[in-house]
């Protein structure tokens, strides 16, 4: 599939926006119960406002992946079926109930609707994240997607992002917090590791449809595209097959899990061993997650093979997995271009 | 429930690209078109088509057939490209199973595109919205035109005659019964979007050599030496083997 960079940013501005979000009102919501000491106002006035900015900034790329951009109200009219107008509504909601958190926290009006509301935006923020990622992981016609590995990476990537930034956060304050996120960070990270291993892993044990399957013919013969139509590219082409993606693609991979994951992970590991955690090692380790999740982002668009590519020759090749059970396997190369 | 759809006979379809030619002509200037063409006259002219024909080469040299396959929206009886549009642009209408978009609400995310199988449906840069086959609805509903040219631009215009269009659910239709008798098939029948649109499949001609004698094969037909010639080239041409050369 063909990355586009609109939804990159957006994914890591929602990203960050989000996650900082769960963690600041998460603190505050643990003195509900007495639980810790809660957060001096202008961290979360300050977290707040850069969530917001970020979610502001997402929500402006995203707009650039559209065709018409003064019509995208109209995508909250398909709530009860479609992922991606779930996505615009909790989106828009979550920045809507945010500001409106901020609002009732700077003025301090009244802690019930203060707290109700900081709720209401974890919770929409979560569902923004999950509808998100659902886009995605119900899309049964790219394989590689087509899994709750999808979501959970994706969630993890918000909490990533956000717990790097909010370790951040707290050692410039100086709150007594560092130590927590330094492990939830690490935390994170190393999980989301494990699930971008197993996104990857899964791949080679995806049951591919073949061409045959697509042209309704029995399993056994050797088909081959001749002519696909048209003369240059054309949309089915262009939108589902990004040559020079494909051919990146062995480099990008390696510097998404270097960026994303390996070098974060040895930055924590090293502050904590040396107990040197302090604002340069971790805007490096923010800065290395940004720029690796872009990365990451931009390769998991260009991984995602759709399988109307079968028509086209562009689908990966292999040999044809037998189903039936009793045919000869065959090696098969469906191939157009060489 | 009505489903309008189009029959093809890969059997007669010879690849002439006469159906798309045509479905772009009409869609250009009637009630859904433009039809956008990027860079026409340079070097690398491309655009938006509704209809595309693919070739595609069966079995192992020497024994290969050629078939063709013209593709369209399939207008999918379980659409899965209608749920996912989060606008409610693209839509089923009830009356008839066709699939449209309705491009004064289409805001041109593309996900819908994601969600055909088939490749069916195509972006137009120039209009910024969705666009893909419209079983010609402003044919077929148009009263205006003779009832015999209540029909697809693409079925009209096809000189092999492999297209028909009618309602597959019914029992009474050509097309209806054409998949009956022909075991008509749809593309990709694990996805679970049981398309419209059917195929019929390729079989083998054969002459029906009682029939051939019976009125050809006879002496006082004035024909009948040019076509004993020929029936004698073909049968040496079938027995043509391929040497290894060098
Ligand atoms: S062929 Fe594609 S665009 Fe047409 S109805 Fe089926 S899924 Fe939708
Ligand atoms: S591109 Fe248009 S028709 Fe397709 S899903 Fe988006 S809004 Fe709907
Ligand atoms: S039915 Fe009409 S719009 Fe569809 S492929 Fe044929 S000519 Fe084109």
């Amino acid at each position: 599939m063909h990355p586009p960079i609109s939804l990159i940013v957006f994914f890591l501005t929602a990203g960050t926006s989000i996650g900082l979000f769960i963690f600041t009102y998460f603190i505050e919501f643990l003195t509900l119960f007495g639980k810790g000491s809660g957060l001096p106002k202008e961290v979360v006035l300050v977290s707040g406002i850069i969530s917001l900015v970020l979610i502001g900034i997402g929500a402006f790329a995203a707009s650039f992946h559209l065709g018409h951009k003064l019509r995208a109200w109209k995508a909250i009219k398909r709530f009860r079926t479609s992922w991606l107008s779930r996505e615009a509504v909790f989106s828009g909601a979550y920045g809507f109930t945010l500001l409106i958190y901020l609002f009732l926290m700077y003025y301090e009006i009244n802690p019930f609707f203060e707290h109700f509301f900081g709720i209401l935006t974890f919770i929409i923020g979560i569902l923004s994240g999950f509808s998100t990622a659902m886009i995605y992981a119900t899309n049964k016609f790219v394989l590689e997607w087509n899994t709750s590995l999808t979501v959970l990476y994706y969630l993890d990537m918000y909490l990533m992002l956000g717990s790097a930034l909010f370790t951040i956060m707290s050692l410039y304050y100086g709150l007594p917090y560092t130590g927590t996120f330094v492990f939830l960070t690490f935390l994170f990270v190393a999980l989301g590791f494990g699930f971008r291993l197993a996104f990857n892993i899964r791949q080679f044990y995806l049951k591919r449809p073949t061409l045959n399957e697509a042209l309704n013919l029995p399993h056994n013969r050797t088909i081959r595209v001749l002519d696909t139509g048209s003369t240059t590219e054309n949309y089915c082409t262009t939108e589902f097959y990004y040559r020079k993606g494909k051919e990146l693609l062995s480099t990008t991979l390696p510097i998404s899990y270097l960026l994303t994951f390996i070098v974060p992970l040895i930055l924590i590991l090293y502050a904590w061993i040396t107990g040197t955690v302090n604002l340069y090692i971790f805007w490096t380790v923010y800065l290395s997650l940004l720029v690796g999740s872009a990365v990451e982002r931009w390769t998991f668009f260009v991984e995602g093979n759709h399988v109307q590519n079968l028509f086209y020759g562009l689908y990966p090749e292999e040999g044809y997995k037998l189903r039936k059970g009793f045919m000869e396997r065959k090696e098969t190369r469906i191939s157009l271009y060489n | 429930m009505a489903q309008y759809a189009l029959v093809i006979d890969l059997n007669t379809c010879v690849g002439c690209h006469a159906c798309a030619t045509n479905c772009k002509e009409w869609n250009t200037q009637a009630a859904f078109g433009p039809l956008s063409d990027y860079d026409p006259y340079g070097r690398h002219p491309s655009g938006v088509w509704y209809n595309r024909i693919m070739s595609y080469e069966i079995g192992e040299f020497p024994n290969t057939q050629v078939f063709h396959l013209p593709k369209s929206c399939l207008h999918c009886q379980d659409a899965p490209c209608v749920p996912v549009c989060p606008t409610g642009a693209s839509y089923k209408r009830e009356q008839d199973g066709i699939v449209l978009v309705n491009y004064d609400d289409c805001i041109g995310c593309k996900l819908c595109s994601w969600s055909c199988p088939y490749g069916c449906r195509e972006y137009d840069e120039a209009d910024k919205v969705m666009k893909k086959c419209t079983l010609c609805i402003d044919r077929v509903y148009d009263e205006t035109l003779p009832p015999e040219h209540r029909k697809p631009a693409c079925v009209l215009t096809c000189p092999a005659r492999a297209r028909f269009f009618g309602d597959i659910e019914d029992p009474e239709s050509e097309v209806f019964k054409a998949i009956e008798e022909r075991n008509g098939f749809v593309l990709f029948p694990d996805m679970g979007t049981n398309p419209g649109n059917h195929y019929l499949a390729r079989t083998e001609t054969k002459i029906n050599l009682e029939e051939f004698e019976k009125h050809i094969l006879k002496p006082d037909n004035p024909l009948f030496l040019e076509v004993m010639k020929r029936h004698h080239v073909s049968n040496k041409s079938a027995e043509t083997t391929v040497e290894e050369v060098g």
